[in-house]
């Protein structure tokens, strides 16, 4: 479905993708994680021919690359900045791109669209007034409107509210249903582990690893902590298998509490990644 | 097609969703045109309405005219001694209008009561129609004020009604009773005249002065007689030169109207890539040619409308006539090329929207001036006029005079026409170079 083979890409003395490879399965969400500057944005504008790479090869749906405008038809982006006409209402910035796309009836699609992501009540509402949430939502309208097979999510839920990012969460999930296959990036491990079918943890340009959460965890989280308390004395004890240690521990007798602490994205993630800060 | 007529249509929706240029852009050019042409253009608003005067005449009723003229408070008079000196006077913008006492004035006096009238001749500038009616009326007030010197001057009138028996008596329409009824009147007119002369030649000693209000006609004297014949012709266009300064300020206004599209988008693809709204496009199935031309036909079109405004209302509000119709539509679509390719450069040579309004405006700004925009190329010391073949503007002028006032044989309106072409295709290649040709390699 999406092939990124051995991609460089270097911006002056910075190398901002380092061979990386990458197979993308149709009608799966893909999780693109990793720290600030690790380089999923230039391989998001990479795979959609925004940026030319220094080497290496991509293609799309076995097409070839999305410097052909045919296989760009079938790409839809949703960028991290709100990349809308804020002087513009929300249905004039969605009939715009159905007519960029060449969407046949768009005005039936825009009105679809603006019912998934809940705008229909602000349809003629310029988006320069609109709220976080709301932008965030008709940008991935936007990149939808002419029904891609292949969506790409740059952080779509970065600085909305619960509500919003729950309707986007329920929105990328239908999409998926439908078939589409869809690569998300993202800083929000929950949400990787909620809606991703696979996540690869990518940075200094180079994919570490990529797998199923569980895959990933069993590969990267370490053992689980099991803290058994008796009386006034807390034991942790570090595990592979908790369920067997804790039918250890009540066997040999005084047990009044058991706690476990599993491994889980996140743990995965620092432990690929490391805990220095990025800038 | 339907990509850029997409594009086209959503830069023009946003360029009228932004009051600033669509003050700039529209209303800013016009208001500009409408200025200069005032201050170019004589009195426009002025108390006095400047009259090129002319006595051809040396009748009585004909120096009568021409002292009350000098001593109206409306006009401000200057005399010429020539009707062609008068003429050019207001040719060149420097007389309203150009009021000529004929040499036939005393001609039509003696005629009076014979029909004809007396004659007056009036030439005004046609920018100045709406003056006019007033210089007409003026004119007959001013004829009718000589009368009671005319019917006092007993000579004069024994002149004017013998001359009126002898055409009545010659005429074949009428018949003797009423022949004769005509010569009791006269016979009655001549009598009463000779009476007022006698009153006059008292009255010298006892200074009584006639009185020119009760003299003047009413409405309906006028409409039962008219014995003045005012005669008002506009001035005819003479090729290769301006009817009025209205013609030469809205060619300029163009400049403004351009430079207005220019600035306001190249910040609209400016702002497309910093708002990142330039990625999305980018990544539509449309090439990059599509895109600029999208681009480019919306700024095309806000300049042909820009244009379009400018010439009608020179024409409907200010009565300039087009010379070339057909060939001002050429200038008007080889300028709106030319700005639109420069609206592409210098999208493509500012990074921010800060550049593009700032420096691009201020670049904007100087070629206008140099090219004519705010002095005509002709007031221009002879070093400016040659700075000013440096400046996309100065082309735009010369393109749109030829056609819109000039009268310029055809052959020498192609230069202008070819150079704004060359200057959009290069602003067209550049631009596209500079915002970064899509999908490159």
């Amino acid at each position: 479905m999406l092939t990124l083979r051995d991609i460089r890409k270097r911006f002056g003395a910075t190398t901002a993708v380092d061979g990386l490879s990458l197979e993308v399965r149709s009608g799966e969400v893909f999780g693109l994680l990793g720290p600030n500057g690790a380089g999923k944005s230039t391989t998001i504008a990479i795979t959609t021919g925004l940026l030319a790479p220094d080497s290496g090869s991509v293609d799309i749906l076995g097409l070839g690359s999305p410097a052909d405008p045919r296989v760009r038809m079938h790409l839809g982006l949703a960028p991290q900045e709100i990349t809308l006409y804020g002087e513009l209402t929300a249905r004039e910035n969605l009939m715009f791109f159905a007519r960029l796309y060449g969407i046949a009836s768009p005005r039936a699609r825009v009105d679809e669209l603006l019912a998934q992501v809940e705008l229909d009540t602000r349809a003629n509402d310029r988006v320069a007034a609109f709220s976080g949430g709301m932008k965030r939502r008709l940008n991935l309208a936007a990149a939808i409107v002419h029904d891609p097979r292949l969506v790409l999510l740059d952080e779509p839920t970065a600085g909305v509210d619960p509500q919003s990012r729950n309707r986007i969460l329920e929105l990328v999930r239908t999409l998926a249903d439908a078939g589409k296959t869809i690569v998300y990036t993202t800083h929000y491990m929950e949400e990787a582990a909620k809606i991703c079918d696979r996540v690869g943890i990518v940075d200094h340009g180079r994919m570490l690893d990529i797998g199923t959460v569980s895959e990933l965890v069993a590969r990267h989280g370490g053992q689980s902590a099991v803290t058994v308390t008796r009386g006034e004395v807390d034991e942790r004890v570090l595990t592979r298998d908790p369920v067997a240690e804790i039918a250890h521990q009540f066997a040999a007798g005084g047990v009044t509490g058991v706690r476990v602490e599993r491994p889980d994205l996140e743990t995965v993630f620092l432990a690929l990644t490391g805990r220095s800060l990025r800038e | 097609m339907r990509a850029v007529l997409a594009l086209a249509q959503k830069d023009l929706r946003l360029l009228f969703r932004d009051k600033g240029d669509v003050f700039f852009t529209f209303v800013f050019p016009m208001l500009l045109a409408v200025f200069f042409g005032f201050v170019f253009g004589a009195s426009g608003g002025a108390s006095k309405i400047d009259l090129a005067l002319v006595v051809e005449s040396d009748s009585k009723i004909a120096a009568g005219m021409a002292a009350d003229l000098a001593a109206d408070a409306s006009f401000e008079v200057k005399r010429f001694d020539t009707r062609d000196a008068a003429i050019d006077a207001v040719r060149a913008g420097k007389s309203t209008a150009a009021v000529i006492l004929p040499s036939t004035m005393q001609d039509g006096v003696e005629g009076l009561f014979g029909g004809g009238g007396i004659p007056i001749d009036a030439v005004v500038d046609p920018a100045r129609r709406a003056e006019a009616g007033l210089i007409q009326g003026k004119l007959n007030e001013l004829a009718f004020r000589q009368f009671p010197k005319l019917f006092a001057d007993t000579a004069q009138m024994k002149r004017m009604l013998a001359r009126a028996r002898k055409s009545f008596a010659q005429s074949s329409d009428l018949t003797p009773m009423q022949k004769l009824e005509a010569g009791a009147l006269f016979s009655a007119v001549e009598s009463f005249s000779t009476s007022m002369g006698a009153k006059k030649d008292d009255a010298k000693d006892g200074a009584t002065k006639p009185d020119t209000a009760a003299a003047a006609p009413t409405d309906s004297d006028r409409n039962s007689w008219s014995p003045i014949a005012v005669h008002i012709a506009e001035l005819p266009p003479r090729a290769g030169q301006p009817r009025s300064s209205w013609d030469v300020t809205f060619p300029q206004g163009f400049v403004w109207g351009l430079a207005g599209c220019v600035v306001a988008f190249a910040s609209s693809v400016v702002s497309e890539r910093t708002r990142g709204t330039l990625a999305r496009l980018r990544l539509a199935p449309i090439t990059g040619m599509q895109l600029m031309a999208g681009k480019g036909l919306a700024c095309f079109a806000a300049a042909l409308l820009v244009e379009a405004l400018l010439v009608g209302l020179a024409v409907v509000g200010f009565h300039s006539s087009i010379a070339q119709p057909a060939m001002l539509v050429v200038a008007c679509a080889a300028s709106a090329f030319a700005f639109s390719g420069l609206a592409m450069l210098l999208a493509g040579l500012c990074r921010t929207e800060a550049e593009a309004h700032g420096a691009g405006r201020g670049a904007i700004l100087i070629l206008a001036l140099v090219g004519g925009g705010s002095i005509p190329l002709f007031f221009m010391p002879p070093l400016l006029r040659t700075l000013s073949f440096g400046s996309p503007f100065r082309w735009v002028v010369a393109a749109v005079e030829g056609p819109f006032w000039r009268d310029t044989p055809l052959a020498d309106q192609v230069t202008p026409l070819v150079v704004l072409v060359a200057i959009g295709l290069f602003g067209f290649i550049v631009g596209i170079r500079g915002i970064g040709r899509p999908f490159g390699r």
